[in-house]
């Protein structure tokens, strides 16, 4: 059977914002339609109008032709339209078969679960997606890749007309990303229609058909897959040709004394780990999802307990008890997941600068708005924030941005850390403010800072890290100065569990 | 301009609305009391409000700061009770001193707020649960603590202290001691939250803990002071309970501290932490005990302003969100 969905005039104005303006496009039938554009360009908007997140907007979505409008997502969901966010929506206290089925559980006669059909008809469709897990799993204990499919799963139980995926292969790995794939080319030839959001151009190349790119709320331009190329797309989102990102950076050439040396240490979560930093040198953590990379970054911060084995800081050897005495000593953490860890959303962007440095902002007992606006000016001047002023709430900020205020939080007047780690810093951002970071990254390590980079994206620790450890299963299994550095040794490296046990 | 801007968001801040609603509630009760021949705007009536708020006050205070910072305390009223009841025996019949007396209770108190701390800090109970429990240890050890040398058992403890009797009671010119007492308070812990480090560094821990905890802010160190606090002003509740009535009652407080952690909610204060503040909560107190003042003075039966009460909060927290859907604003 055949869809289609398309968008007519459609606009949406937040307050203050004209988010989406005059949007027109058709995605059809057995093909998918790939959605680009750098964050705060209006997908995710689309994306909650046609979930019915957004009840309230102009212009028409026509369903198979004929105009439809929704009241909540459960409108969408039973008119065929299912959305699959990037922020996992799985209840992970229950089974995996009570999560595909949630809200629409088959029951017997007496009106209880049936609890043999359920487990059969989820038996069925993991048998469709090749995952490793059993209906009877409980959704909590499975990997966050895991979670993520069964997100997937549950818009394919469906049966929809139209699915849209938010990013989906952030968490994955790369066999994950190849079984999804294949998932989306057979729902393709299935007749559905597809809309596929991501920053990672490599794959809308593999798996899209058509190419709509959004720029500032407007649609900049549709593209075939075949008829374009990356930079060319990259022109078009950011109005500006990025190039190779890499090659531009003005990098640190010269390492000063050793800053930090991890000696055989072991937590909880890691075994052995040992390397070391000298000042003004990138090292890069790199290794698959699930690795041990943050737990290496939380232990040297003090936020994981240290088992074994000695951390030293210019020689001395530190024991940290809480963040806090790693701050003191000039360490500072971006962590991994800005919104649960590094922000307080509903505070504004002063509090959030100033958090770690409330002591130095005073006048006599009381905090001095001066000083701590005085310091926020500085971040939002320092990393181009984009925001009217400082009392805006950072959860109304782009992830770019956001993450511009952790940074802006830990370089400052006030704070000038002697290591900095950062944890997937460029995480759900998009190119433009990517390569900004970049250079940012390399600047820090210009003024002496040592940098320690954790990363899932194995090109970007390839390229700015002078030093590569990549680790796999909670272990060191590498460790490569960039020039011997490839994408394929690299790899290699972090998916050698057995060898490593060995060594 | 900023200027204007300012007027703006205080036009659709959680205070105004709450501001209109007491406005509101004066109004009507005033046209009320005329029609069946009452006269509430008077002197008197504000007097008497002001001292209704005196022992809810401080619940409300320290329920608000705890809720700021994401914990909640269902202890402070049993705390409160325990120390009125302590206060009392202290004076009538170990022989101390006034001022030795309350401050023994309110070490006393403080040993509670140590243990709920405790409990929630290092054990990770969750604070509704370990609190409620703790309701019950304070409960049981007043009883105990009231038994009198000759074996009776009292509802409540009597004894004479023109001291404290001047706390619970005295006037400095036309206002009441404790009057004065909570203005004092309300400032001090207003300026205390909003502007010195502490207060914002427990917004912070109220926002998200695991980012302040990550940004070198020990939330464990807030929650032991703020619990702390909470106890030691359910102490002072209770204290000044017995002062006023020159008895420790057993059955002291009993439904204040629903009415503290009303107030607190009511003017702004969320039970998820971080938002809210000191003068929402005085406010919203002052809009409970206005409307309970007012069905008084109107001749309405207890029954209904019960249920009255409930119905405001409805309205208030209603009010809220038609004006404001996306988040609530309130300059603290």
């Amino acid at each position: 059977m055949s869809h289609s969905i398309e968008f007519q005039h459609i606009g949406k104005t937040f307050p203050g914002v004209r988010a989406l303006n005059d949007i027109n496009f058709k995605a059809e039938s057995g093909k998918v339609m790939a959605l680009l554009g750098e964050n705060g360009a209006g997908k995710s908007t689309l994306l909650k109008i046609m979930s019915g997140d957004l009840p309230a907007y102009d212009g028409t979505i026509l369903l198979d032709e004929k105009p439809i409008t929704f009241d909540s997502p459960y409108h969408a969901i039973t008119a065929g339209i299912s959305v699959i966010y990037q922020e996992r929506q799985v209840i992970p206290e229950l089974s995996v078969m009570e999560n595909l089925f949630v809200g629409e559980l088959p029951t017997n006669r007496f009106g209880f679960v049936d609890k043999a059909k359920l487990r059969e008809e989820t038996s069925r469709i993991i048998d469709d997606f090749e995952v490793p897990f059993k209906p009877d799993d409980i959704v909590g204990g499975l990997s966050i890749a895991n979670q993520q499919m069964i997100e997937i799963m549950k818009a394919y139980r469906r049966d929809p007309k139209v699915i849209a995926f938010d990013e989906p292969t952030a968490p994955l790995a790369e066999s994950e990303i190849g079984i999804l794939f294949k998932l989306i080319l057979r729902l393709k030839d299935q007749g559905k229609t597809i809309l596929y959001v991501s920053h990672r151009l490599s794959e809308i190349f593999e798996i899209a058909d058509e190419i709509v790119v959004l720029k500032d709320g407007e649609l900049a331009k549709t593209f075939k897959t075949t008829e374009t190329d990356e930079n060319e797309l990259v022109r078009t989102m950011v109005g500006r040709e990025i190039g190779d990102t890499y090659s531009t950076l003005e990098r640190n050439g010269k390492f000063g004394d050793i800053l930090l040396e991890v000696d055989n240490i072991v937590t909880p979560y890691v075994n052995n780990i040992s390397f070391t930093l000298r000042k003004g040198e990138i090292l890069g953590l790199a290794g698959l999802v699930g690795a041990g990379r943050t737990e290496v970054a939380r232990a040297i911060f003090g936020a994981d307990p240290v088992l074994s084995g000695e951390i030293r800081i210019e020689g001395k050897p530190v024991k940290f008890q809480k963040p806090k005495h790693a701050i003191d000593a000039g360490i500072a953490l971006c962590p991994e997941d800005r919104k649960e860890q590094g922000l307080v959303l509903y505070r504004n962007i002063t509090d959030n600068t100033c958090m770690p440095v409330f002591d130095k902002l005073t006048t006599g007992v009381f905090l001095d708005p001066a000083k701590e606006t005085r310091l926020a000016d500085e971040a939002v001047r320092k990393y181009s924030i984009k925001t009217p002023t400082t009392d805006k709430l950072v959860v109304e900020l782009s992830g770019g941005n956001q993450q511009k205020v952790i940074l802006g939080r830990w370089t400052s007047d006030e704070v000038t850390p002697k290591l900095l780690i950062l944890d997937e810093p460029t995480k759900g951002i998009d190119v433009g403010t990517k390569a900004e970071i970049y250079q940012m990254i390399c600047d820090f390590a210009k003024q002496g800072m040592g940098v320690i980079l954790v990363s899932s994206e194995l090109i970007e620790v390839i390229n700015l890290a002078d030093t590569i450890v990549v680790m796999c299963g909670g272990r060191v299994t590498g460790r490569l100065p960039r020039k011997e550095a490839t994408e394929e040794n690299v790899l290699a490296l972090a998916m050698k569990t057995d060898a490593g046990e060995k060594m | 301009m900023k200027n204007k801007m300012k007027n703006k968001d205080f036009l659709k801040s959680k205070m105004f609305t709450l501001l209109v609603l007491e406005a509101a509630l004066i109004i009507i009760f005033s046209i009320w009391a005329r029609s069946i021949g009452n006269n509430f705007l008077t002197a008197n009536t504000f007097l008497n409000l002001a001292n209704s708020l005196v022992v809810t006050a401080f619940l409300a205070i320290g329920a608000g700061c705890l809720l700021i910072s994401g914990e909640i305390d269902l202890s402070t009223a049993a705390v409160g009770a325990f120390g009125g009841v302590i206060v009392a025996t202290a004076i009538r019949y170990w022989d101390l001193s006034w001022p030795l007396a309350v401050l023994l209770t309110l070490l006393l108190c403080a040993a509670f707020g140590a243990a709920n701390a405790l409990l929630v800090t290092r054990f990770n109970f969750q604070s509704f649960i370990a609190t409620l429990a703790m309701a019950s240890v304070a409960k049981g050890l007043m009883m105990f603590a009231s038994v009198p040398p000759d074996g009776d058992n009292p509802i409540h403890v009597s004894f004479r202290s023109p001291g404290l009797e001047f706390v619970g009671g005295g006037k400095i010119g036309v206002l009441p001691f404790p009057v004065i007492l909570i203005a004092i308070a309300f400032v001090v812990y207003g300026l205390l939250m909003s502007k010195t480090k502490f207060g914002r560094r427990t917004y912070m821990v109220g926002g998200n803990h695991r980012a302040a905890w990550l940004s070198g802010i020990d939330p464990k160190i807030i929650l032991l002071i703020l619990f702390i606090n909470s106890s030691v002003l359910g102490g002072v509740s209770g204290v000044l309970a017995s002062a006023r009535a020159m008895q420790g009652g057993l059955q002291a407080l009993g439904s204040a501290q629903f009415t503290g952690l009303t107030a607190a909610v009511l003017g702004g204060i969320s039970f998820g932490g971080g938002t809210g503040g000191m003068g929402g909560a005085f406010v919203g107190l002052l809009i409970i005990n206005t409307f309970q003042t007012g069905m008084q003075i109107v001749n309405v039966n207890a029954f209904w302003s019960n249920a009255f009460s409930g119905l405001i909060l409805i309205a208030a927290l209603a009010m809220d969100y038609f004006s404001n859907r996306a988040k609530t604003k309130i300059g603290s």
